[in-house]
């Protein structure tokens, strides 16, 4: 009896606190994975665009153009990934199906490139991207948001399915 | 189809069911079944037997011992209860139902009536033909357990015990088969795998109105999963006691059919298909070092061939440094066509190869690498590149340790191929996104089947990618439900 209410207390203690430190490291993990196959993605010439992207609208010399520019540039995303996965924790994370994931992915992709491109001083509008560069940034938009979205959901689903089975037993 | 039958109780007059038996079960029609008449103190007793599914030398024993009655005893009054004194098994039970000593003579056991009764007695003299523990074809490994399961149940139970004699560990038996009456044992131990699993899984199997179930654990799970045409494999097989315990140890619940040497392991995840029992028996470096070879073979068996397809059409695309990829000579056949010929080409050999007597494939394979590898290539049909990206996606999924998941890759593999040399780009990066969907969506027993990928867990995700030394690792996973979380003490 005594280890039982050990293991109930446990689940208290640690339930709450580790779906949300799941979800950071989910959205940590998720940017710099892919990211990264972004990058390989830009290696191959499937896109123009390569993460560093996201360091375009600094002037902070031309490195940010070659390898190490990239590297930091994936880095950076997984930390402001980490902001995506807890917007999609604190909004979305009851819905079970994984295609709001998928949604939340080309939600971005939409924000990203249509809302934020435009800030960016020197880079063409999704009109003037060529088909290739749109259609694997969609994709890679989509998988990631499909990584994220259906983690967290399916996260809190099993801690509720957890509770449930303390509270039957 | 046959429906449940009725209980019919034992006729007092043996004559009566020595017809009652011969209608239904056609003694005398069959030659497998047979009647031994033996007068024990005046009195009848047929004992009916099949032949084959029972150990003559016991027969042989119990008859003495029963025979021996007429020197040894007077008393005729109590002779039901004398005879049940000598028969000398442990495994004797009484019987009132007609049908219930039908199917249990069918199963092998022997039936012994006697005049004048409305019971009889079964002992479990079975002893079936089949082959000793072997080390499983499929699932080798340098080191560790030599032993695999068999076609007998029963024998499988027990090799199973030998590594877990917990109390708590479960062998429910359910008959399925409405004809056939399989054995079909549902494995788990009862303080760890999921109560909800192990419901499920008996609902699903108890739902099963089927005739027979000869190819036993493959109907079995295509009653289970309901997979549809999805090549994808939703359970996991294997031959090994030693990788059915640790799966019955780390919660999951196992399913082992009568008449079949592989055991299915529920629920399962892709990832479930890519280990392999030699990581196990080697170190944990080791173990990964080998583990994320198989990896990149794994994923070359699917990506390699459409990449490269890629590139032959489109040579812009590749970076300077790679840029000596792509073929040098030109032929006349467009490379996808090649490509799927030479892949064909491959299945045919594999598929070949099952079913070709050893000394025939050496001079299969023979003719097979001579035909493809050098007379192809010199009569223009294939270029060089071909036979090489085509047989290292090949190698890739013969390194795929589940047999299952090697073919379903190679459709998928196959398809990507074709998408890409329709769409090039688009149809690589599309196929892929689709593919990865798809396989997101697959629940199998109500398990993702890319967890921990997608969706992700961390920790789990870290036991795939490095094989942890088992001191490491603390807790059952979780996609298990286990109920008692941890494996050790922290």
């Amino acid at each position: 009896m005594k280890d039982h209410q050990q293991t109930l207390e446990q689940n208290k203690r640690e339930q709450p606190m580790s779906l949300l430190l799941k979800a950071m490291i989910t959205g940590f993990v998720g940017g710099v994975f892919w990211s990264l196959l972004g990058y390989l993605a830009y290696f191959f010439h499937f896109t123009e665009i390569s993460p560093n992207m996201l360091l375009l609208p600094w002037d902070i010399g031309d490195w940010k153009y070659g390898k190490r520019g990239n590297y930091l540039a994936i880095f950076l995303i997984g930390l402001l990934s980490i902001l995506v996965a807890l917007v999609y924790y604190v909004s979305l994370r009851k819905i079970k199906s994984m295609w709001a994931g998928i949604g939340y992915g080309v939600a971005l992709w939409i924000i990203v490139f249509y809302v934020l491109n435009p800030l960016v001083p020197g880079l063409r509008s999704v009109a003037e991207l060529d088909r290739n560069t749109v259609i694997t940034t969609i994709c890679l938009y989509i998988l990631y948001g499909l990584f994220i979205g259906y983690s967290i959901s399916f996260e809190a689903q099993e801690s509720e399915y957890m509770q449930e089975q303390a509270r039957n037993e | 189809m046959a429906t449940k039958t009725d209980i019919v109780p034992i006729f007092e007059k043996l004559v009566d069911n020595e017809t009652y038996l011969k209608e239904k079960i056609g003694i005398g029609a069959s030659f497998d079944l047979g009647i031994r008449k033996i007068f024990v103190l005046k009195r009848e007793v047929h004992l009916y037997y099949c032949n084959g599914l029972c150990d003559t030398q016991y027969l042989i024993q119990l008859l003495k011992q029963i025979v021996q009655i007429n020197d040894d005893e007077r008393q005729s009054v109590q002779a039901k209860q004398i005879l049940e004194n000598r028969l000398v098994h442990q495994q004797v039970s009484p019987v009132r139902d007609l049908n219930e000593a039908i199917d249990k003579l069918l199963s092998g056991l022997i039936v012994i009536l006697m005049e004048g009764e409305t019971s009889g007695f079964i002992v479990d003299v079975r002893s079936y033909p089949g082959r000793q523990p072997q080390e499983p074809d499929t699932e080798k490994v340098v080191r560790g357990a030599r032993d695999g399961y068999v076609e007998n149940i029963i024998v499988n139970t027990a090799l199973t015990r030998r590594r877990i004699r917990d109390e708590r560990l479960r062998f429910e038996i359910i008959q399925v088969g409405e004809r056939s009456k399989t054995d079909v044992c549902i494995a788990y131990i009862k303080d760890v795998a999921d109560p909800g699993l192990v419901e499920l899984v008996k609902k699903e199997i108890k739902q099963i109105k089927i005739d027979g179930l000869t190819m036993a654990d493959k109907t079995i799970e295509e009653f289970l999963v309901k997979q549809g045409y999805n090549p994808y494999p939703l359970v996991r097989y294997t031959e090994r006691p030693d990788v059915a315990a640790t799966h019955l140890l780390e919660g999951h619940v196992i399913i082992i059919v009568d008449t079949s040497p592989s055991v299915i392991i529920t629920p399962t995840t892709l990832f479930h298909h890519v280990q392999h029992a030699e990581e196990y028996r080697q170190n944990p470096a080791v173990g990964t070092f080998v583990r994320w070879v198989r990896f990149l073979g794994i994923l070359a068996s699917i990506f390699l061939l459409p990449l490269w397809i890629l590139f032959v059409i489109e040579p812009s695309l590749l970076p300077e440094k790679l840029a000596f990829i792509g073929p040098n000579k030109h032929t006349h056949i467009p490379t996808i066509v090649q490509i799927f010929l030479a892949d064909f080409g491959i299945e045919f050999l594999r598929m070949a190869a099952i079913h070709t007597p050893t000394p025939l494939s050496t001079a299969m394979g023979l003719i097979a690498a001579v035909l493809i590898g050098e007379i192809a290539i010199n009569v223009g049909l294939f270029v060089p590149e071909v036979i090489l990206y085509v047989s290292v996606a090949a190698i890739g999924s013969f390194a795929t340790p589940s047999y299952e998941l090697s073919i379903a890759n190679k459709i998928a593999r196959l398809l990507l191929a074709l998408a890409v040399a329709l769409f090039k780009v688009p149809g690589l990066v599309i196929g892929t996104t689709v593919y990865l969907i798809l396989l997101a969506r697959i629940r199998s027993l109500n398990t993702p089947y890319l967890w921990p990928f997608i969706p992700f867990d961390p920790g789990a995700f870290m036991q795939i990618i490095v094989r942890r030394s088992v001191a490491g690792g603390k807790v059952r996973p979780s996609i298990v439900h286990p109920q008692n979380r941890r494996k050790q003490p922290t």
